[in-house]
């Protein structure tokens, strides 16, 4: 297989579910934090073409939910009315790309509401949720990763330039941060910053959190780099020339380095997204009502959410192409460095 | 006639670390004084490990000897804080043994020329150019290279661009450093003759690193035969290939398998 | 001899810094904790002064430190202010259900991806190979946390596994060996999670080394010399790989133990992990410092098991010791 022809396919494919995500705004029908008390914990709704009576209809169509007779929370098709799918309706506003007022969305129902994934308890649509909370939490892995490999690159650089005692200190640091299971150290971390904030805050301490956690590997990559690219012979003449160590870094020496960064962003970026999930989830993270794919999963803690509601879990089949994409993402630049290390990686894990 | 370079008692020292936690030190320059004329070229051989590296880099200031003095007219620039060395840079250029480490792979040609240039802060865009273009002709090789990259070059136009590189700054002295032995024979032989005409038409001094004897007796004026870090024999080259006087001379001589002159001939293409 | 000591003590310092960075991390935290804790009804003034005196906690960051130094010494590890109670015998009881849960998953694991790796290696490139590849990337791809839930949802659904918990209520009045199947029934869920999260990356390694290993020429006289393929895969080319994957090895528990914290958490594991979140939740400092540093011991000594079979089975650093 083509080496680059499969690197472009993987980021087509993560472009567009970015690009869905990103948009969620449109693509959601509702807002995610609309509740409807009147229609808790309601179950997937299917969409038909067929009805009742046999009938054919054009338009799909989804039934409204009715309680069922005798029963507090089960449901069943009201198959009087069929409400057909509307697209590109007008509902609840919302900003594009985070600053675009618009008020169109991609889908809706007519005279209905039209859950994809269900209702949690409060009513709201997990669908809506999903792809707004997935603003939340790729943005959360994309900036970590940012954060990630911008300190491990200062310190990787450092040590591998400068060497010394410098290097040595900064090596031993490094080792700390490893010998930590990683997700104890992000607890810990995590554990000794204020835990009452605000949603915003605590995206930001989140991404800090993360950001600070993982910079042991990369340095580590980065210094290797940096320690063979320092010893090539060009780097010394441009020395001859009077170049400044600056000016060695800039030009010569982490030039070599973005490779290795790249591949490694394809790989943190995932496991990112997993501690962002893993904190809020266990109520560390992002507070309601902001949703997040982990607060997304929180409910399923519960016994009786489990055994009466299965399908809150389905939000968590919907993440799995993104991860796939990663791991694609990351295969394909890693077959293009052909070297296999064993710092390990694996996008859906805490390793 | 004053030298254009002198040095006095160059010492290099080099503290290593060994895992057990013993320091052990490598004496790798151990009382280097040796002068050299502007015009001449002066041949330092020796075998591998015998300090001739360690004594391009100082010589190149591109490491600072433990102890003693190189005056490149009368500065002392061992004593010369990074400011005022640069200052000094241009004189002394330095051509590395493999041209595809000292060649920046990512770059094209245009842009490895100008680089001295834009770091001493010589030129403006158009003057770059222009003196590139002339830097080429100088090395003989064609000024439609310069968007190629040193992967698209054979080793011998590498090692010409190398050179071309050097001399942008207009040196005094050039060191090579084992210039000719990553090259094929027939290559070899071209570079040399290069150098010879670019001694001639610009009047620098060479140092002229190498383990081959022959390329030596061929190409200097002067030769310093050394061994672990110290100067064991020099003189003008007719003598000390005539009249050895140290053992290490003697050996060099006996692993050189065409050394008289009557053979040298062969080299010139 | 002298490789191992340098590792124990390399194993040592490393413990002190962990504990030394996990108490810098307490200079993040906002307000004085000790005004918290003083504000705490269910914490008697006469408590307080006492832990005040004995830890030393209004005092600056260092003496703090050696106060907590010297309660380990003395086999309590600080001072829990949730649970009233010296922070160690909390933690030994968690600490032995995590060892229980992190080394069964790590046999498991292991005892799975050695075999399939190397089967996978010697068929490589073909379609039991292929297959394979396809399934952990199957595995690779699901988040862990949506693997734990997962399993906890086909666990009520069908009703085949307990689904929290390590012992049943009635666990005392069992007879043993009921005790035994009570025990590995609760452990088939979390241990499942762990492995599954763990397995596929180990594979994958295990099958690279050993496909690196198969290529070298020994292994082809080897062969040539007719020793059967059973053999020649687990006699001559495994111990080859072993560096890489004794290093693997010791990852994987770093790995492992971060995978049953979450695990323990969800699936109401009674391991150091809930104890930890509840710890962070309540501010209970002492607890979450000697939860990390717990983990930190776990995973040191892992690595340190790494140390010594690769000692044993690698020759090279034998001798590389013995010449000093």
């Amino acid at each position: 297989m083509n080496r680059r022809s499969s690197l472009a396919k993987w980021l087509v494919v993560l472009g567009v579910l970015h690009g869905v995500v990103a948009c969620a705004g449109f693509f959601a029908p509702y807002d995610p934090t609309a509740q409807d008390r009147k229609s808790p914990y309601l179950p997937p709704m299917r969409v038909h073409l067929v009805d009742t009576q046999g009938h054919f209809h054009m338009r799909p169509f989804v039934y409204s939910p009715r309680l069922r007779e005798g029963t507090f929370d089960q449901y069943e098709d009201d198959s009087m009315e069929p409400h057909p799918v509307t697209f590109f309706p007008s509902g609840a506003s919302y900003r594009l790309l985070g600053f675009l007022p618009c008020r169109r969305h991609f889908f809706g129902a007519d005279n209905a509401r039209i859950y994809l994934l269900g209702t949690d308890a409060y009513g709201r649509d997990q669908f809506s949720r999903f792809l707004l909370g997935g603003q939340v939490s790729l943005l959360a892995g994309l900036l970590g990763a940012g954060l990630t490999l911008l300190i491990g690159l200062g310190i990787g650089a450092a040590a591998g330039y400068y060497g010394g005692w410098r290097d040595s200190l900064l090596m031993r640091l490094a080792e700390l941060f490893l010998a930590l299971p990683w997700l104890y150290l992000l607890f810990a971390l995590r554990a000794f910053l204020p835990l009452a904030v605000s949603p915003l805050q605590a995206f930001f301490l989140v991404i800090a959190v993360i950001g600070i956690v993982g910079w042991a590997r990369p340095a580590r990559l980065v210094r290797g780099v940096v320690l063979s690219a320092k010893e090539r012979d060009y780097v010394r003449a441009a020395r001859g020339f009077g170049a400044s160590p600056g000016y060695l870094l800039r030009h010569h020496i982490l030039p070599e380095t973005y490779s290795v960064l790249l591949t490694q962003a394809a790989i943190l970026i995932p496991q990112y997204v997993l501690a962002e999930m893993t904190l809020s989830f266990l109520g560390l993270g992002v507070p309601e009502p902001v949703p997040t794919w982990g607060n997304l999963l929180a409910s399923l803690q519960h016994y009786s959410v489990l055994v009466s509601y299965w399908w809150m879990y389905l939000p968590a089949l919907l993440m799995v192409p993104f991860f796939l994409g990663y791991l694609g993402l990351a295969s394909s630049l890693q077959a293009r460095e052909e070297a296999y290390k064993i710092e390990g990686w694996s996008p859906g894990s805490l390793t | 006639m004053q030298p254009l370079l002198r040095t006095e008692n160059l010492v290099k020292r080099y503290a290593r670390k060994k895992l057990a936690g013993q320091r052990e030190e490598l004496l790798a320059l151990d009382g280097v004084s040796f002068s050299i004329c502007r015009g001449t070229t002066l041949a330092v051989v020796g075998e591998s490990g015998s300090g001739k590296s360690t004594l391009a880099f100082c010589l190149a200031c591109l490491e600072r000897p433990t102890s003693g003095s190189i005056w490149l007219e009368d500065k002392d620039i061992v004593k010369l804080a990074e400011k005022q060395l640069r200052l000094v840079r241009p004189k002394i250029q330095l051509i590395f043994q493999d041209p595809a480490n000292s060649l920046n792979p990512r770059w094209s040609v245009l842009e490895i020329l100008s680089e001295p240039m834009i770091l001493q802060n010589r030129a403006n865009q158009n003057e770059i150019r222009q003196r590139t273009h002339t830097l080429l002709e100088k090395v003989g090789l064609s000024s439609e290279m310069g968007e190629k990259s040193p992967g698209e070059l054979s080793g011998g136009q590498r090692q010409r661009l190398a050179i071309a590189r050097a001399l942008a700054l207009e040196p005094e002295l050039l060191i090579l450093d084992e210039a000719l032995s990553a090259l094929d024979c027939s290559v070899q032989a071209q570079i040399a003759n290069l150098l010879m005409e670019l001694q001639s038409s610009l009047g620098m001094a060479y140092v002229f690193i190498t383990h081959d004897l022959a390329m030596a007796a061929h190409l200097a004026d002067e030769i310093a035969v050394m061994n672990h870090g110290r100067i064991v024999e020099q003189g003008p080259v007719e003598r000390v290939l005539r009249q050895p006087q140290h053992e290490t001379t003697l050996q060099l001589l006996a692993a050189t398998p065409r050394l008289p002159r009557t053979t040298l001939p062969a080299l010139e293409q | 001899m002298r490789y191992l000591l340098r590792r124990l003590g390399h194993a040592i310092f490393l413990l002190i810094g962990v504990s030394i960075l996990a108490f810098l991390f307490t200079t993040l935290a906002p307000g004085n904790y000790f005004d918290e804790m003083r504000l705490n009804p269910r914490i008697a003034p006469e408590t307080v002064a006492a832990l005040r005196a004995q830890y030393q906690l209004d005092r600056p960051l260092p003496l703090r430190y050696a106060s907590w130094v010297n309660s380990v010494l003395h086999g309590e590890m600080g001072f829990s202010f949730a649970y009233n109670s010296p922070v160690a015998p909390l933690l030994l009881s968690r600490a032995r259900n995590t060892l229980l849960l992190t080394v069964t998953a790590t046999l498991l694991a292991w005892g799975i991806a050695l075999p399939l790796g190397v089967w996978s290696a010697d068929r490589l490139g073909r379609l039991p190979d292929a297959i394979l590849s396809w399934g952990t990337a199957v595995l690779l791809v699901i988040p862990d946390l949506a693997l734990a839930l997962g399993l906890l949802v086909l666990a009520v659904r069908t009703g085949w596994f307990p689904t929290g918990g390590m012992t049943s209520v009635d666990f005392e009045t069992l007879s043993p060996v009921n005790k035994f199947r009570d025990l590995a029934l609760h452990m088939t869920l979390p241990v499942a999670a762990l492995v599954l999260s763990a397995l596929p990356l180990l594979i994958r390694h295990v099958r690279a080394a050993v496909a690196d290993v198969l290529d070298a020429p020994f292994l082809l006289a080897a062969q040539g010399h007719g020793i059967p393929k059973h053999r020649l895969l687990y006699r001559y080319a495994l111990p080859a790989a072993a560096n890489p994957l004794i290093s693997l090895f010791g990852f994987s528990i770093g790995a492992l133990l971060s995978g049953s914290l979450l695990i323990e958490v969800v699936m109401s594991w009674p391991g150091i992990g809930p104890l930890l979140l509840e710890a962070i939740l309540a501010r209970d400092f002492y607890v979450v410092i000697g939860g990390v540093v717990f983990s930190t011991l776990f995973l040191v000594s892992g690595n340190f098991l790494a140390d010594k079979l690769l000692y044993w089975t690698d020759p090279l650093i034998r001798t590389e010791s013995s010449g000093g």
